[in-house]
């Protein structure tokens, strides 16, 4: 079941069209990273879903609700850059937006008392929220997308200003979130995409230019590639290679070649056996599959 | 309705946490009570300070105690106003300029209940304060002159508080689809400042303008009876506020939070 589907989503500022006709679906309880480079129209496209834009055109539908009626309350949104009333302290904040969002004033002390512990705060909590470091108001806005227990959880860039331990952090409080409710993140950080979705939808100029699981992605765009690494330069070696085997593409830095093959076992084979055979200094042998960043790189310079 | 009140509530600890419920009632008080303090002791600040070449007989009729009373509410006139547009020019931009009101208004809250908690929270800072100031200043003008009766003065109050409030409301509609507080305290400005020398120029044309409302007052005051051109004024103050007021939600609910 998806809990959101959309459907040819535009947006034009002036004259800019920064998104043409994006349709994607949310299935629920998945988390879905939606990848981009900077200015792809990530953050513009999460805000029209949060409501804090008008689209120019195209349609948002959230699973049984009826178009046009208020979808805030399923919602629950982190921006870019998180900020709060600075004269509140965390636990302030939390409780105002909880009872803002309908909670009774004890489920609303309940809530933020859980979720402070959850994003790890709980002893900042009666601190004033101007005297939060960066990473601990990324943390209480988090906290605060989840008050009201959304069933859509959209975060705009949750890892992108935090340092590599909070970063972590927040990659495992995904992972905690996950088959509870749907997560919506834009980053433009491969690495974590790849770590915590269930699927990736890229985003390119406006278009999505790539979507699917993060398996079928990776079947689609893998190819397998052989790292080499010799004691001195490798161009004879390769050349060799080119003889006996089919090579689709090689890149040669320094000492490094690597190689792009389609039969991989048959090349593993060959490299192996010359190499032992006519007593190559090989220094490191290595097999691997294309990373999300090449597929990503690939994808776009594809468009 | 609920929700409306944790707004309001928000706006009033706001307004304590940041000492407004504290300064503005003071600088209000100090403002009018000013005056009746100085018009009696001006006799002997001249002869302190002015320097007058001896033999000079001055001769100072005693003003009335309406006099004095009148004299302290346009006090109100320039720096009062300034004070009010000063307070309220951030009330909706800076947080929508920070980013927070975005921050609220992803929640299932109400844009109407947003303005109109802020209207609401800026209104009762600015009656509470305007109340103690001209109270302060109708006590000692009772104390050192003559006391002006209750009913008098409630009347005046109200009087010159709907034309504070036209103020007000004025820089919250600003408010509503500005990012930058300073603009909107310079447009709410001229504004007042261009209506208030107008309606004083051609006061006869201009007799409904609500800028007239404290010359009003302060004829009330004096002759004890209300100016005829009154109603006009103080009926299109009233509508100006809830105009503005609807404006300020329409407005406000149109523009997009995150531009």
């Amino acid at each position: 079941m998806n809990v959101l589907t959309v459907k040819e989503l535009r947006k034009k500022f002036k004259r800019n069209n920064v998104i043409k006709g994006v349709s994607f679906e949310l299935p629920e309880k998945k988390i879905i990273a939606l990848l981009g480079a900077n200015g792809a129209g990530k953050t513009t496209t999460l805000q029209i879903i949060a409501g804090l834009m008008n689209k120019t055109g195209g349609e948002i539908q959230f699973e049984g609700v009826e178009a046009g009626t208020d979808t805030r309350q399923m919602i629950g949104y982190l921006p870019q850059f998180p900020v709060f009333y600075q004269w509140m302290s965390g636990k302030e904040f939390l409780q105002y937006v909880g009872k803002l969002s309908g909670l009774s004033n004890e489920a609303a002390a309940k809530k933020t008392t859980e979720l402070l512990a959850l994003v790890g705060i709980a002893d900042a909590g009666k601190k004033k929220i101007a005297n939060y470091s960066g990473g601990m108001k990324q943390r209480l806005g988090i906290a605060q997308a989840l008050i009201h227990d959304p069933k859509l959880l959209i975060l705009d860039e949750p890892v992108s200003a935090l340092d590599p331990l909070g970063r972590r952090e927040v990659i495992e409080l995904l992972k905690k979130l996950k088959t509870q409710i749907t997560v919506l993140f834009s980053t433009h950080i491969l690495s974590d995409a790849e770590e915590v979705s269930d699927e990736i939808l890229f985003l390119h100029h406006g278009e999505i230019v790539e979507s699917g699981s993060l398996e079928a992605l990776t079947a689609k765009y893998k190819q397998p590639k052989i790292t080499l690494v010799f004691e001195r330069s490798p161009q004879s070696y390769i050349d060799q290679l080119h003889q006996a085997l089919k090579i689709d593409e090689v890149d040669i830095n320094g000492k490094e070649a690597v190689l792009l093959v389609n039969e991989t076992d048959k090349a593993r084979d060959i490299i192996l056996q010359m190499s032992v055979e006519d007593r190559w200094p090989l220094v490191k042998f290595e097999m691997s599959k294309a990373k999300l960043e090449e597929m990503f790189l690939k994808v776009v310079q594809g468009q | 309705m609920r929700q409306w009140i944790f707004l309001l509530q928000k706006e009033m600890l706001e307004n304590i946490r940041n000492f407004k419920w504290i300064w503005m009632p003071l600088v209000f008080i100090i403002l009018a009570v000013q005056q009746p303090v100085t018009m009696y002791y001006m006799p002997q600040i001249i002869e302190k300070f002015g320097g007058l070449p001896e033999g000079t007989v001055l001769q100072f009729p005693t003003p009335s105690a309406e006099e004095v009373l009148a004299a302290s509410l346009t006090q109100y006139n320039s720096l009062g106003i300034l004070i009010i547009v000063l307070s309220t020019m951030g009330i909706i931009a800076s947080e929508r300029k920070s980013g927070v009101a975005a921050m609220i208004l992803v929640k299932p809250v109400s844009y109407t209940s947003f303005v109109t908690s802020k209207w609401i929270g800026s209104m009762l800072l600015l009656w509470v304060s305007f109340f103690c100031g001209y109270l302060g200043a109708w006590y000692y003008t009772g104390i050192l002159f003559e006391f002006v009766p209750f009913s008098i003065f409630i009347e005046s109050l109200l009087l010159y508080g709907i034309w504070l409030s036209f103020v007000t409301t004025l820089t919250l509609f600003f408010n509503s689809f500005m990012k930058s507080s300073g603009m909107i305290a310079f447009i709410t400005l001229t504004i007042i400042i261009l209506l208030s020398v107008f309606s004083s120029t051609l006061s006869n044309a201009l007799s409904w303008s609500p800028a007239l409302l404290s010359n009003y007052v302060t004829q009330y005051l004096m002759m004890g009876v209300f100016p005829e051109e009154m109603t006009a004024s103080l009926l299109l103050a009233i509508v100006s506020i809830i105009a503005l007021l609807i404006a300020s939600i329409f407005l406000f609910r149109k523009n997009e939070l995150a531009a």
